[in-house]
């Protein structure tokens, strides 16, 4: 299979290369990855229509390929959900950091 | 406004490399198939990736590939085939 | 783990900058970034009214229940009933409302398995799946080898899974990168005469339905 890596390609383009072995493992879904998916179905176009499932795809392909690599899939879904939501401006980075960091001292407190 | 296929015509997927938000897969541009089906009208995800409506709806196909002529080394049977849905915009008369 | 929020002091010490790769904690949080932004995320959009406690529920709730036996259900009664399968192969979404499957703003595309054609499933640019009729995409299918292989190498991925396409049938990969989902309706094996509908679709798993293995009768 011709691979010439084309700049033009985009890293999440990838039917035709070889990505390896297939672990057949099903896992199930951890509850946060849940959560996840579900506050992402209710902000959709069934739901609240701040934004559609095209533009999360497109979030996906602008994370950058590090972090498209270093991902899991549902914490790409994630990411993509928080870049689209910063875009729209629904909060911003620094505020969502902050309450993480806030959320993970109270979860340090709460296991005292 | 419809798109301008019908099942069984042979079409060529235009060889272009357009930064942004593409349905369109690397390796399925340039090549040549046949229309296996109409498969209506959708607003142009290409738009709605970027917050905008996606209005005119553009018409979606399926098209059939032969797989020995996707992959210069493919291994399987000649019959072997991917089928791609492409919109009308990504797809030329051949 | 606590949801409340209770009483909190702003003025606790940090020993790091709040720059945007700020890792709050992560060395001691059990949690990790993505488990927490989740949570970050939830509670910003509450705040704001971009969310509600009970639209929450509703999606969770929606999301825990998705699995695939309504595809399972619909297998079944398609072996079982000619009509209603060439129904689902002309218009899937019709044929599964008939048997109060709502397969939402998808356009659902059935493919048929036969004797002559064995039918693949795979969205090679993200991992697109008709969750509304087999659940949760299972991690394979999103994985980035299945995503890269199965188009050019079918016959290879589909041994390493068990099933093997002599060279007189036809491997068709269905790449699904717009608004169709596809579900495949596999073939119905030897030995199933006269079963019911509940028997036979607690043979169809959602390998089948994908096309990826193909239904015995053990």
């Amino acid at each position: 299979m011709a691979d010439t890596d084309d700049p033009r390609r985009g890293y999440h383009d990838i039917g035709g290369k070889d990505y390896g072995a297939i672990d057949p493992d099903v896992t199930e879904m951890k509850p946060w990855e849940r959560q996840s998916t579900a506050i992402s179905n209710a902000l959709g176009a069934a739901g609240r229509h701040i934004y559609v499932t095209d533009e999360s795809r497109r979030a996906r392909e602008q994370m950058g390929e590090p972090l498209y690599s270093d991902l899991d899939y549902y914490e790409r879904s994630t990411e993509s959900m928080k870049m689209i939501l910063v875009e729209k401006g629904l909060f911003s980075e620094e505020e969502l950091e902050a309450r993480m960091s806030e959320i993970a001292g109270r979860m340090a407190e709460a296991r005292k | 406004m419809s798109g301008n296929f019908a099942p069984g015509d042979t079409v060529q997927v235009i060889s272009t490399h357009p930064p942004g938000h593409r349905r369109t897969p690397y390796y399925i541009r340039g090549k040549t198939g046949e229309i296996e089906r109409v498969c209506g009208d959708f607003a142009n995800p290409e738009e709605l990736a970027y917050g905008f409506d996606g209005l005119p709806k553009k018409t979606l196909y399926r098209v059939r590939f032969k797989q020995t002529h996707v992959w210069s080394d493919y291994a399987g049977p000649e019959s072997d085939t991917v089928d791609v849905d492409i919109y009308e915009h990504w797809l030329l008369p051949a | 783990m606590a949801e409340e929020r209770g009483t909190h002091d702003h003025d606790h010490d940090h020993d790091h900058d709040h720059d945007l790769t700020f890792q709050p904690n992560i060395e001691d949080s059990e949690a990790g970034r993505y488990e927490l932004m989740t949570y970050a995320i939830r509670e910003l959009l509450m705040e704001k009214g971009h969310l509600t406690p009970d639209e929450l529920r509703a999606a969770q709730e929606k999301v825990e229940s998705l699995q695939h036996s309504d595809g399972a259900k619909v297998i079944a009664k398609a072996w079982t009933d000619v009509d209603f399968k060439n129904r689902l192969l002309d218009d899937g979404n019709a044929a599964l409302a008939e048997v109060g499957v709502d397969a939402g703003a998808a356009k659902m595309t059935v493919v048929e398995n036969t004797d002559d054609v064995q039918n693949v499933v795979v969205c090679t640019l993200c991992s697109c799946y008709p969750r509304a009729v087999l659940g949760m995409p299972p991690d394979w299918y999103r994985s980035k080898s299945y995503r890269s292989r199965v188009v050019i190498e079918p016959r290879q991925v589909l041994s390493e899974f068990g099933t093997n396409v002599p060279d007189d049938m036809t491997v068709r990969v269905h790449d699904s990168l717009a608004d169709l989902r596809y579900l495949v309706i596999p073939r119905r094996p030897e030995g199933t005469d006269g079963w019911s509908e509940d028997q036979l679709a607690a043979i169809v798993t959602r390998d089948t339905m994908v096309g990826v293995a193909n239904p015995t009768a053990s």
